[in-house]
């Protein structure tokens, strides 16, 4: 009889998977020509403008990284620049987007006068965003994606998909225009690893004699980029060059080539300004970075100022990249700071410990 | 089934639950060579075994746990801390590495004692209170590093334990087989040893017939917390790297790898050769599916499915004793 | 002696009767005088609503705890819920009704496996609903990694709505608690189960159909997983894949916080709901005073140690005891 009831359910349940399938959310494709036209629009902030003094909530979707502990600490130095700035609360979700939702609400409890976040899942926080900015407060999403939704007032971001693309010129150049790559993302779904994608296939358009093997994904961890090389390195015979934006996952692959003695001829892309992926490059003399600037942070920061002041800001500000070749890359790479360090230009005391 | 056909029975099936992971090790080693001749090449085999050489040798140390009958959640926390630990101590330079080798040891005994204590004291709750100890390291460990991996890795540590001996077994692989022998020699020929079986078979008839059963506990939880630094330091060997939640999953890795390994959650059996023979099916297994070129779910999938379907096994062998 | 005895053992059973109560009581007075902007009835309203998803997976957590037995699969199955409700609806509030039935049949199927494999196959519901709790992720992530779906209306207002001022998050893990407690402390199955947890032999000898109360503990664990799904899903208006990380060893340190003992035979629901609750004063409290996000994680341990330590029964049998974890079979004993 368990067993009856058993096989009903699986059957209830193979029914229903069927059913949604048509419904399956495919890969995100971002409509460049109508992101531009989001981005430059021009918000209205009189409704958020109040007088100091200032607090401002910063809704960390993680801090687990190096990269937004660099961003925070350019929030922290922008704050310190402005008298009227009392303030700056931090919560940390570690990943986990029900507590990213409950930090916003605790902060809106705490009557911040603005957020500041990067998400978890842009969508899973919109609903607690949106009551934020029904109580007035302004949010600013600051970091690697656009958003474009009711909760976020406006973007300090950088744009991944001219960042891939870029990384993408270069290193087809340095390829010489043929040979077999693979691709090196972070975690998969984010808007970095979909445009970063994206970026890298459209370039390749051009170049037919380049064939893409295979696109993996790092999540943006050192061993985890080695483990996944190594067993690439065993599947392919050939493999002249790896597409890899993120220089700590860069640093990975490098290691795993270097391991199995296949690094002569290996063509690396551009990286970022990760410090242990610049010292790499000042070494090798290969590869370079195309930089993810953490004084996103600071521009953030920057906006939601503005915002507070009454001032018309644009719904997406992009932080440029620039591409660094590896002739300049000892002029970025800190040689007696930890790998896990990003270059800046914050004064000494805003550098994390 | 005639006693002497039972008896009989009994003790085959005694013998091959506990030798059923090195079956299910070169089973699936063969299938895997079948599937693919990476798996046949000696640099390959050493790549895995430096790959599992981190949750291999964590769980050497808590196979001891186990067999007595408790359990260690926090090896993952410990590990993390440990990496971290490391690195900040060893700053860069060659000559502190004996020293951040060496406080990084004594830091994971510490936390080991701390967790012995606890559990000495408060039956029956192994499970949460280490539970509660991981998340009080991964605090601690966020609260050290301040979210970025602090510290620098001295140039030759990484070297030193990357290198091939012979061109093909890297000493952290190395380290791992030879630390293994070492604790399965502890648990077969000493009296300690033997005392660990004891109290985890029976713990009240143990403590009756005077075994230190409370010092066995505390030792063994020591080991462990000292085991899961050198995973730490094994980590950092590997990746050069300590980020905050390096160890993050490491102790249900290092679970499942025991209990693949033959020990029982009842305590009393259990061998630090199972354990290891674990830890290579986990990974071979994982590298197999990468290598194939299957998505990760399926990692997820097939680690899932093993578990399950090796912990049936046992059960069913088990029973029959 | 004895007769002094008497009275203090009294008051210790006192004492650690009121443990989890006694401590929650104690944080919350602390937390309405101390904490400032504690004690409004947004945020009072704010921490039930955050806890009413862990309560609803915790209470299922307890019934298998009280058992014996133990499911970690509740997190990444939550996590299938949330995916699988917003998918399916993407939304539309006809299909809120056939999405409740489907998750019911989920939780049911789920529950009905576990029960079938520990029972049959004797094996270890530890180990077993750590390889499910693997086979659950892999199968999320392979389905989608991206955030999916929408949930209906009304699901959005149950996570996150008000009713005459009240939670209604909060009223939904009464209700579910009501039923829970009359399920375990007042009914058959219940005591069948206390009995099963606490010594599976003697229960069996009873008369105790143990593999049926087994089962049944499992059905309800894997309810209280998808049905908090249905709320989680509720409150982050999408299929987030990764909703459910980290619900399973919450909804155990609750469970065992209120009063459960991992080797089965004991547990309440008002307890467990009593460190739910606990547990979300304490998050609220420290994001307000603005404690640092690592600190935090440092504290929630030290807490959970703590507590542990004080609460625990130290009734009869000395620091040592022969029982340890929740084992699936009696050893050597064949049973149905």
């Amino acid at each position: 009889m368990r067993l009856l009831f058993l096989s009903k359910a699986l059957a209830c349940m193979t029914v229903l998977g069927a059913a949604l399938l048509p419904a399956a959310a495919g890969a995100q494709t971002t409509d460049r020509a109508l992101q531009k036209k989001q981005m430059a629009e021009v918000v209205d902030t009189k409704k958020f403008k109040k007088a100091g003094p200032y607090t401002i909530g910063v809704a960390a979707g993680y801090m687990s990284n190096s990269w937004v502990v660099f961003c925070l600490q350019h929030i922290r130095y922008e704050a310190s620049l402005h008298k009227d700035v009392k303030d700056v609360i931090v919560t940390d979700a570690a990943f986990n987007p029900s507590k990213q939702v409950a930090d916003i609400e605790d902060l809106v409890a705490k009557n911040v006068s603005l957020i500041i976040y990067w998400p978890v899942d842009e969508k899973a926080i919109q609903p607690a965003l949106e009551k934020a900015v029904a109580k007035g407060i302004p949010t600013v999403n600051a970091g690697g994606g656009f958003s474009y939704s009711a909760g976020t007032v406006s973007n300090a971001f950088i744009d991944q998909w001219a960042l891939g693309e870029e990384g993408a010129r270069h290193f087809v150049k340095d390829l010489g225009g043929k040979g077999k790559i693979f691709a090196m993302l972070p975690i998969a779904g984010t808007t970095a690893a979909v445009d970063q994608l994206a970026a890298l296939k459209a370039v390749l358009k051009d170049h037919p004699n380049i064939e893409l093997l295979s696109a993996e994904y790092g999540d943006w961890n050192r061993a985890k980029a080695k483990q996944i090389s190594e067993n690439l390195l065993q599947r392919y015979p050939k493999i002249d060059g790896v597409f890899s934006p993120a220089g700590q996952m860069s640093m990975g692959v490098a290691e795993a080539f270097e391991d199995a003695g296949r690094m002569k001829g290996l063509t690396m892309s551009p990286g970022d300004e990760y410090n242990g992926w610049m010292k790499w490059v000042v070494k090798n003399q290969k590869g370079g970075a195309v930089t993810f600037p953490t004084r996103a942070g600071q521009e953030a920061t920057k906006l939601g100022l503005k915002i507070l002041a009454g001032e018309p800001v644009p719904r997406g500000l992009v932080i440029p990249s620039e591409y660094i070749a590896p002739k300049d890359a000892a002029k970025f790479a800190e040689m007696n700071k930890p790998d896990d360090w990003w270059a800046s230009k914050l004064p000494e005391q805003f550098k994390p410990k | 089934m005639s006693p002497a056909a039972a008896s009989a029975w009994s003790s085959a099936s005694e013998a091959l639950s506990r030798w059923a992971i090195l079956c299910v090790l070169a089973v699936l080693y063969l299938v895997a060579i079948a599937l693919s001749d990476a798996f046949l090449e000696p640099v390959y085999v050493g790549n895995i075994l430096r790959q599992a050489a981190p949750v291999g040798i964590a769980a050497i140390g808590t196979t001891l746990v186990m067999i007595l009958g408790c359990i260690d959640l926090s090896i993952g926390a410990i590990i993390s801390f440990s990496a971290v630990l490391c690195a900040v101590l060893m700053a860069g330079d060659a000559r502190n590495v004996p020293m951040a080798v060496g406080l990084t040891l004594a830091v994971g005994a510490a936390l080991g004692a701390i967790n012995g204590l606890l559990v000495v004291f408060n039956r029956d709750s192994s499970f949460i209170l280490t539970l509660g100890s991981a998340l009080a390291i991964y605090g601690l460990t966020q609260i050290f590093s301040g979210g970025t991996a602090r510290g620098m890795v001295a140039p030759d540590f990484r070297e030193f334990f990357n290198h091939r001996l012979g061109d093909v077994l890297p000493v952290l692989a190395l380290t791992l087989l030879l630390l293994a022998a070492a604790i399965e020699a502890l648990l077969r020929t000493t009296r300690f040893g033997r005392q660990i079986y004891l109290i985890g078979s029976n713990r009240e008839a143990a403590r009756l017939s005077g075994l230190p059963v409370a010092g066995v506990i505390f030792a063994c939880y020591v080991i462990s917390g000292g085991f899961a630094a050198l995973g730490g330091i094994a980590v950092l060997a590997r990746s050069g790297v300590s980020s905050t939640f390096t160890g993050r999953g490491f102790e249900f890795d290092a679970l499942a790898a025991i209990v693949l390994g033959g020990t029982l959650f009842s305590g009393g059996r259990g061998t630090v050769v199972g354990t290891v023979a674990g830890t290579l099916v986990l990974f071979i297994a994982f590298n197999l599916v990468n290598i194939l070129g299957f998505n990760y779910n399926l990692q997820l999938v097939l680690k899932g499915a093993i578990i399950v379907v090796a912990s049936a096994a046992y059960a069913r062998l088990g029973r029959d004793r | 002696m004895a007769v002094a005895a008497a009275p203090v053992a009294a008051v210790q059973s006192l004492a650690h009767r009121a443990g989890i109560y006694g401590l929650l009581a104690v944080v919350l007075v602390a937390a309405l005088l101390f904490v400032p902007g504690f004690a409004s009835p947004t945020n009072l309203a704010n921490v039930v609503t955050q806890s009413a998803a862990l309560g609803l997976v915790a209470i299922g957590q307890t019934f298998v705890i009280a058992g014996g037995l133990i499911d970690l699969s509740v997190g990444q199955l939550l996590g299938l819920s949330v995916v699988l409700s917003c998918a399916i609806s993407e939304g539309r509030s006809e299909l809120l009704l056939p999405v409740l039935a489907a998750m019911v049949a989920l939780g049911a199927a789920v529950g009905v496996a576990h029960g079938t494999l520990v029972n049959r196959f004797r094996i270890e519901p530890l180990i077993l609903t750590f390889g499910t709790l693997s086979i659950l992720q892999g199968a999320i992530f392979a389905y989608t990694d991206q955030s999916v779906g929408r949930p209906p209306a009304e699901l959005v207002w149950l996570a996150n709505g008000r009713l005459l001022g009240l939670p209604v998050a909060g009223l939904v893990l009464l209700g579910f608690a009501a039923f829970a407690h009359l399920l375990l402390r007042h009914s058959r199955f219940g005591l069948r189960l206390l009995a099963t947890g606490g010594d599976a032999d003697s229960a069996r000898r009873a008369g105790v159909d143990v593999a049926r109360v087994r089962l049944f503990a499992f059905v309800l664990s894997g309810l209280g997983a998808t049905l908090a799904g249905l709320l989680v899903a509720g409150r982050l208006g999408t299929g987030y894949p990764n909703a459910g990380q980290g619900f399973e060893l919450d909804a155990i340190v609750a469970a065992v916080l209120g009063g459960a003992s991992l080797a089965g035979g004991r547990g309440t629901i008002a307890g467990t709901v009593a460190a739910v609750i606990l547990l979300g004063v304490i998050s609220n409290v420290l994001n307000l005073l603005e404690v640092s996000a690592f600190v935090q994680t440092f504290a929630k341990g030290l807490i959970v140690v703590t507590a542990i330590v004080a609460t625990r029964a130290r009734s009869g049998g000395g620091p040592f005891s022969a029982r340890r974890l929740p084992a699936a079979g009696t050893a050597g004993r064949d049973a149905g």
